[in-house]
């Protein structure tokens, strides 16, 4: 399996001069689990929008699938979902925009059905299918925007801070959604602590939009002076074992940690679970 | 919080308070709520332009009764329906009234000049009575039917595609937009200590006109990649999901279709 998306000097300018975007060589591989990090203007999003052919490039290409430059040719491939729901859901009630997806790939309807039925109830729609996305909490329009972008069913996902406003619990169930994805994804967060949960890979954008690190999740996670220099913090449980384990055992994880500490003793026996 | 930005808030909560009542009325179970949106949807709109084209005031009348007992019957608080659909006739009745001297007839008054004729009075009070008639049906008609399913009738019904998308899109947009507007004023309420007056107050205003503005475009801007992001070439949701119609359905696109024919037959019959 070749490249899903092999981006090559590619650079965004907005019309008032700034570089969000700055000559990026991205390749991303077909099954891949990425996550590309950046602090609050680092142009993550912008990036995103490069990527998945929603802006256009001042320089550089992104080619997908070894196949094209013309992201609209490969549209039906790729799960783009925006940062801000309100811009993702337009139809008249979740389910049409549930179902949008399916029905611009010409879908039968009880295909299309059968998708929105499993993915409402997974992220807690099923009473919500009939209402105008407007009449949503945050959290509620969040989740059915993370729904209409997996019932597309694409084979890469490409998805811009994907928790939103979303509470604990649906967080977990959009994280393991994420996870269980069985294509590529590529997930653009400023927030590190749920990254080892999703990705394999990270990639560590600096404020100029250009790329400062790119390796194993582990590797930048727990290079505690570059993420704090390109205004990132670690992960919670980076921050409490640095230091004081060899970094390559730091646990990325709570419950990672939990087993660490449960393992080396550090743990009363009445806190194991 | 005093001034016209505060003074803002309140209606654009009070506009959005009303849009949620109607969604409760559509959802009771009344006369109208229990037919099919296509039946309604013709139903509503045939009565209209039985309305439209008459030139009787007691026919006028007669479809003004027959729409008070449907919104009764649909469990339509009547005030509601008055306070939507007072405003248009109203400002009908202002366009047409020169028409009291204009239109030749038998002189009723004189005012300052000019001769009121009997005929004159006679349309401003059809025109008026015709226009406060279609606007309560078509009011009655978004009370009753939740606006998704108006506009899958609409599409059922084969209307143009285009036509659909835009009336669809622009009534979702038109809240979301009601929403910028709201943040933005909130947002400034939030920040503005003491009174208000008029000429800071519409200061103020201006300058959130001109950011609501950039922020209106800059949506429509991201609505546009979202709707790229998704395919967006087909319309919005060609599933047709419209079953059968009932008798009742058939009884109420009859009763339509017979008023049609009535008003056409009292217009232009022998």
């Amino acid at each position: 399996m070749g490249p899903v998306i092999d981006a090559r000097g590619l650079t965004h300018a907005y019309p008032d001069g700034t570089r969000a975007v700055d000559d990026v060589d991205l390749t991303i591989e077909a099954g891949e689990a990425v996550a590309v990090v950046g602090a609050n203007g680092s142009g993550k999003s912008t990036l995103q929008l490069a990527l998945g052919g929603l802006v256009e490039p001042t320089a550089g290409t992104v080619e997908y699938f070894g196949e094209t430059t013309d992201a609209e040719a490969v549209r039906d491939r790729l799960g783009v979902l925006l940062q801000e729901p309100d811009d993702y859901l337009f139809n008249t009630t979740v389910r049409e925009d549930i179902q949008y997806g399916p029905a611009q790939l010409g879908l039968p309807e009880a295909v299309a059905d059968r998708r929105t039925d499993t993915l409402a109830e997974t992220l807690g729609l099923s009473a919500l299918l009939d209402r105008p996305p407007f009449r949503l909490s945050g959290g509620e329009k969040q989740r059915a925007a993370v729904a209409s972008v997996l019932s597309f069913d694409p084979e890469v996902l490409l998805v811009d801070e994907p928790l939103g406003a979303v509470d604990a619990h649906y967080r977990a169930v959009i994280l393991d959604l994420i996870a269980d994805f069985e294509g590529t994804t590529v997930v653009f967060t400023p927030t590190l602590d749920y990254v080892p949960e999703i990705a394999d890979r990270v990639v560590c954008i600096g404020r100029e939009g250009s790329i400062v690190a790119d390796g194993p999740t582990r590797e930048i996670l727990t290079d505690r002076s570059l993420l704090e220099h390109h205004g990132l913090r670690p992960p919670r449980t980076v921050q409490l074992f640095d230091g004081l384990v060899d970094p390559a055992e730091i646990p990325l994880t709570v419950p990672a940690a939990r087993q660490f500490l449960s393992a080396h003793d550090r743990l009363p026996p009445s806190a194991e679970r | 919080m005093t001034g016209p930005v505060a003074r803002s808030t309140a209606a654009i909560a009070g506009l959005l308070r009303q849009f949620f009542t109607a969604e409760r009325i559509a959802a009771a179970d009344g006369l109208l709520q229990r037919r099919d949106p296509r039946a309604v949807l013709l139903s509503t709109v045939g009565l209209a332009v039985a309305v439209m084209i008459s030139r009787s005031l007691a026919v006028v009348g007669l479809f003004g009764g027959l729409t008070l007992l449907v919104a009764w019957r649909s469990k339509v608080p009547l005030d509601r329906l008055a306070a939507r659909s007072g405003v248009v006739p109203l400002v009908s009745a202002l366009i047409v009234l020169p028409q009291v001297v204009l239109v030749p007839g038998e002189p009723l008054a004189s005012l300052w000049g000019l001769t009121v004729t009997d005929a004159g009075v006679g349309y401003l009070l059809v025109f008026t009575a015709r226009v406060a008639v279609g606007v309560t049906l078509l009011s009655l008609l978004v009370l009753t039917t939740p606006f998704a399913a108006i506009v899958a009738a609409m599409r059922s019904l084969g209307l143009p595609v285009a036509l659909v998308w835009v009336l669809a899109i622009t009534y979702r947009y038109l809240f979301l937009f009601f929403d910028e507007l709201q943040r933005l004023v909130v947002a400034r309420n939030s920040r503005t200590t003491g009174e208000s007056t008029l000429r800071s107050g519409w200061r103020d205003l201006r300058g959130i006109a001109g950011t609501f503005l950039l922020r209106t475009l800059d949506r429509g801007e991201r609505v546009g990649r979202g709707m790229r992001a998704r395919g967006g070439g087909r319309p919005p949701s060609p599933y047709d999901r419209s079953g059968s119609l009932a008798a009742a359905d058939y009884a109420l696109l009859s009763l339509a279709g017979l008023a049609l024919l009535g008003s056409g037959v009292v217009r232009w019959g022998p």
